[in-house]
């Protein structure tokens, strides 16, 4: 956790969050708070809710009952578009706009969001596909590209909007295994910068070596919440310690 | 080769509603329409056929002068009515042309399949016979139906002599020559269309079933007849309802060499009434009726013969 | 094409009768290519907001965008189940459009727009929903997703249906014979309908035919050429 004034709002408070699909009820009442610089990964098993949790928070999902704000301020009091701007978002199927080349992906929400000139935002494209390590594919199509470089070309498309925070919605979960490095690499490269990250992913070597936070998600609860060494080792609840023992059996390997 | 697609989505209009008590509702309201308008239009032919059972040939059953004049004067309700009563009045000579119409459709559609599928077959099977038949295909698929129908009536005026000389054409129920030369245009227009719907199911049936019918010892042909045209014609359906869709509207263009059908009787008697809107309003409502009904009857056939497990019942 | 066209010697008097009147057919050969880029305009012009307002008119939260949506639906089952002969009639007789040549562009574009919105539709309908949802998480607004992402992949993918709409729209320009316009076909009806040259029929429809076949073939030809120019390296896994 950051060491900023107890005055000062947490970048992203979700309090009492309530989400039904029909008669489904997909979250019920998740409360926690992520501070700047924040890395917090979300796991559970599949039909938990983490993927809607993660929507709720840029509202490509709109919820029932329950307040999230960032930086303070209720985002159902914020244009949608303006809080999109603000919280990138990463997605399982990577989701890249497949008839524009890879720095034409990042270019877009730079030129039509952001309103850069084409000359600004291209500057700024190649600056983050280098960053991600894609510098010299930025000419080629998404249907060109590997698994892993699509994802991170998809990364530096969110980063490219200079957010305050980053949703990563399972992102290694479509790629081969061998794919899966590549990605975990540039995501612990933007933690080491600093970047608050909310993560849904069942890699649990990085979830032990990068999370500030775990938190355990099961049921639309939230059923564990704490530092990666008390959820591994000391975990309050039976149920997180044999989901994370078969997490870590499963995704335990070190990639990256 | 989806040529003349995207005509069959004519229920979709009610498509959007997600509950099923509504969807319900709304099929029973379809049947009960489609009951309706068939029940009358059969009855209609009947009693003109028979000679006016019922009523005189081509007059209404119930007589439009109950229409007329009620609530002269009224805006909207009295027009209403006047419209009403000049349905009731010239329904039933179009109704008799519809006949028509019918016959044209069905007969050449028919016909043309039992052309289309040899011409299919070869055309993806054969050596120089699939060059005839993608000659044949697309030099039909090539120019306009009515130039076709021109050559035909025009062109061999023999065709229509031959047709006139048979014995009964034109009395009682065989209809005149010009029918026959119609049911000739249309049905190698539409053989060349089906062959290629045809074609196109054929090619989408997965290679390995001919090789798995030739390794139990069926000849190629057999093959072919017993287990790749089975699945494919299935497929053909959606293909084959847009085909069936365009013959019911084009078999329209019979009108330009002479053939009594719907269009025809229309345009006659707005030349004699001057009431050219009313009337071809009129006939449009008869043709989009045939029309919505073929497309949910082709629909039904689908779901019915559609193989349990492989899409295509369920399909669009 | 230098009018009049010079008359070779040795010919039938049949092939001699379309030689004369070579200039005569070729203006409606130009009727006929006028009239299908007319339509095809028409088309495309309200075909592709028809079909932008069928995909998300009905997915809209607001009630006058629902019944646009359904309006356009229902606007399109009529166009799409009546004959096109009967659709001409109406414009030119009903709604007097005048003359015949604007008449016919109306027919066949609104019937053509009709055709074309349900190509469209299936087109954007076949973009995956995380094209959508990856726009508006960078912050772009519904309109620019649409814009931006959607359409430009959608348009791609309409290219085979739009080449069966042109030769569709072209075939059915003869149609406007009903009308008296003198397109193509007309011009050639007009030719082996006067006396003494009845037997001329099939020289006449073999050369508009010919012309049709050319046409038709061309344009498919030229479609499929645009389909390889604007397709995205790789294929597309939206």
């Amino acid at each position: 956790m950051s060491s900023e004034s107890p005055s000062d709002p947490p970048l992203l408070r979700v309090e009492d969050l309530y989400k039904r699909y029909g008669d489904e009820e997909v979250l019920n009442g998740v409360s926690f708070d992520m501070d700047a610089q924040d890395v917090q990964v979300l796991v559970g098993p599949s039909g938990s809710g983490k993927s809607t949790l993660l929507r709720c928070v840029n509202r490509l999902t709109e919820f029932e009952g329950g307040r999230i704000a960032l930086d303070g301020t209720p985002t159902d009091e914020m244009d949608e578009n303006d809080l999109r701007r603000q919280v990138g978002m990463v997605f399982q199927d990577f989701n890249l706009f497949a008839h524009l080349t890879a720095k034409r992906n990042v270019m877009l929400g730079l030129r039509r969001v952001r309103g850069h000139s084409k000359e600004e935002a291209e500057a700024r494209a190649l600056e983050e596909l280098e960053q991600v390590g894609l510098g010299d594919q930025a000419d080629s199509y998404p249907a060109e590209l590997s698994g892993g470089q699509q994802q991170r070309v998809g990364i530096a498309r969110a980063l490219a909007m200079d957010p305050k925070l980053m949703l990563f919605d399972e992102p290694t979960s479509a790629l081969d295994p061998e794919l899966i490095g590549e990605v975990l690499g540039v995501m612990r490269d933007l933690a080491d910068q600093g970047m608050t990250m909310l993560c849904v992913t069942h890699e649990m070597g990085f979830a032990r070596q990068v999370a500030t936070d775990i938190m355990f998600l099961e049921g639309g609860h939230l059923v564990e919440h704490g530092p990666p060494e008390q959820l591994f080792e000391n975990p309050r609840h039976e149920r997180t310690a044999q989901f994370l023992d078969r997490l870590t059996s499963l995704h335990g390997g070190d990639h990256g | 080769m989806a040529e003349r697609a995207a005509g069959t989505d004519a229920d979709s209009a009610s498509g959007s509603r997600a509950r099923f008590g509504d969807r319900d509702v709304g099929t029973l309201a379809t049947y009960l329409a489609g009951a309706l308008f068939w029940g009358w239009i059969f009855l209609r032919w009947l009693n003109d056929w028979s000679g006016g059972v019922f009523v005189p040939a081509r007059q209404a059953f119930v007589p439009p002068s109950l229409f007329r004049g009620v609530a002269a004067g009224v805006p909207v309700v009295g027009g209403a009515f006047e419209a009403l009563a000049f349905a009731f009045e010239y329904a039933p000579a179009l109704v008799n042309a519809l006949w028509l119409t019918v016959v044209l459709t069905v007969v050449s559609i028919a016909l043309g399949f039992v052309i289309a599928v040899p011409l299919a077959a070869s055309r993806v099977y054969g050596r120089v016979s699939a060059w005839v038949s993608v000659a044949y295909i697309e030099l039909l698929r090539g120019t306009p139906l009515l130039a076709q129908l021109f050559v035909l009536y025009y062109g061999f005026p023999w065709l229509t002599r031959f047709f006139r000389g048979l014995p009964g054409v034109g009395q009682g129920v065989l209809p005149g020559q010009a029918v026959f030369v119609a049911v000739i245009g249309f049905t190698l227009n539409s053989a060349a269309y089906q062959a290629e719907y045809i074609r196109g199911a054929i090619e989408s049936v997965a290679p390995g079933q001919l090789v798995a019918a030739r390794s139990v010892g069926l000849s190629r042909v057999e093959g072919v007849r017993f287990v790749v045209l089975p699945q494919a014609l299935r497929y053909a359906i959606p293909g084959w309802t847009n085909e069936l869709v365009y013959l019911v509207k084009y078999s329209s263009l019979a009108a330009f060499i002479t053939v009594p059908e719907l269009f025809r009787a229309a345009q006659n008697i707005a030349s004699s009434n001057y009431r050219y809107t009313s009337m071809f309003v009129l006939a449009a409502v008869l043709y989009l009726g045939v029309v919505v009904t073929a497309t949910n009857l082709m629909e039904y056939v689908g779901r019915r013969v559609a193989v349990p497990g492989i899409s295509g019942g369920e399909g669009r | 094409m230098p009018c009049p066209v010079p008359v070779p010697g040795g010919l039938s008097a049949d092939w001699r009768y379309v030689f004369e009147n070579a200039c005569y057919l070729g203006d409606g050969l130009a009727v006929t290519l006028a009239l299908t880029a007319a339509s095809l305009v028409v088309g495309f012009a309200a075909g592709l907001p028809a079909g932008v307002a069928e995909v998300y008119g009905r997915q809209s939260d607001s009630a006058p965008v629902r019944w646009v949506g359904r309006a356009v639906r229902n606007a399109g089952v009529v166009l799409r189940g009546t004959p096109i002969v009967v659709i001409i009639m109406l414009a030119y007789f009903s709604f007097g459009i005048s003359p015949a040549f604007l008449a016919a562009t109306a027919a066949l574009g609104f019937r053509s727009a009709a055709y074309q919105t349900q190509i469209f539709r299936g087109a954007i309908e076949s973009v995956g929903a995380g094209q959508m949802e990856a726009a508006r998480s960078v912050g772009m607004s519904k309109y620019q997703s649409i814009r931006h992402v959607v359409l430009p992949q959608a348009l791609r993918r309409s290219v085979p249906g739009f080449q069966n709409e042109v030769t569709i729209v072209l075939k059915d320009t003869s149609i406007a014979f009903a009308i008296g316009l003198a397109e193509l076909l007309t011009k050639s009806y007009d030719l082996f309908q006067s006396v003494g040259h009845t037997t001329a029929i099939f020289e006449l429809i073999l050369v508009v035919s010919a012309a049709y076949f050319v046409l038709t073939f061309a344009a498919n030809r030229s479609l499929e050429a645009l389909n390889e120019a604007v397709s995205v390296p790789g294929g597309e896994r939206g």
